[in-house]
């Protein structure tokens, strides 16, 4: 296990350093927005991770916790690229209010295995929040096709071929696979942290 | 459109300070844990294996001095 996660550790690394040359170095200048279409290839990745928020306790518990770090880095991303691109930080589209309200969701099931000391009685409860939680989810996928919103379409998990350039799509890809590996290993390190935690405080 | 370069290096900026703040919560309360192990004697788990603490692990490389 420890060197599985110390393994996954070195494979982010090096996925987020491949991430960043192709971002920067090979993805050409996107011809309508300009540069500031870079923050795409970490602003994409950072949402795709809130996914994986289920299984046995402690992985449902290292999942939301990190699931919750990368959604506020989508969410931050967001808020820095709409700027530029729509003229505005924050508008309450669909695609947006329902991140954010599963954002809060995640939040409040942290808040809640932290109020309670017991911790079957914390599991149970939590569960409980991560089936509400997981049922945001596809509506925050299919947001964008249910109401009429700012915030694009998917550009990657749609029928049909996607519109993108074959670059934009390579660096687009390296950088999920890094964010990807990175999410692995922060699960894989704080599910053996939490297991710890239990053993020692026991 | 202009590049906005500053608005790309503020997004890959904060996204650099959120995940490297994360890894680093992970190391400390890592080594809250040995420390506490080490307290208990090991009376409730076996000691940490040789070179565990001190690994190679990315994630334990950077701790404060």
């Amino acid at each position: 296990m420890k060197r599985l996660q110390r393994a996954l550790g070195w494979l982010a690394v090096a996925g987020l350093a491949a991430g960043l040359v192709m971002a920067f170095g090979v993805a050409p200048r996107e011809a309508t927005q300009g540069n500031v279409q870079r923050i795409m290839y970490l602003h994409v990745p950072a949402i795709y991770l809130w996914r994986r928020a289920a299984g046995a306790d402690r992985l449902a518990h290292a999942s939301a916790e990190v699931g919750v770090v990368f959604t506020s880095i989508n969410i931050a991303t967001g808020a820095i690229w709409g700027k530029p691109t729509w003229g505005a930080w924050w508008t309450w589209d669909a695609r947006l209010t329902s991140v954010s309200i599963m954002f809060v969701i995640y939040l409040a099931y942290l808040l809640l295995r932290a109020m309670i000391e017991d911790r079957e009685r914390a599991a149970r409860f939590a569960a409980v929040l991560g089936i509400i939680a997981a049922l945001d989810i596809p509506l925050v996928h299919f947001s964008v096709y249910w109401w009429r919103t700012l915030h694009q379409p998917p550009t990657l998990l749609r029928p049909g071929s996607t519109p993108m350039d074959a670059m934009l799509v390579a660096a687009l890809t390296i950088n999920l696979i890094a964010f990807t590996l990175l999410s692995a290993y922060f699960v894989a390190k704080r599910v053996r942290l939490l297991k710890r935690e239990q053993e020692v405080l026991a | 459109m202009p590049d906005n370069w500053s608005f790309v290096f503020a997004a890959y900026g904060l996204a650099a300070l959120v995940l490297g703040g994360y890894w680093r919560r992970l190391a400390r309360r890592e080594r809250e844990l040995a420390t506490r192990e080490r307290g208990s004697g090991g009376a409730r788990r076996a000691p940490a294996r040789r070179g565990e603490s001190g690994s190679a692990d990315p994630a334990t490389m950077t701790r404060p001095s």
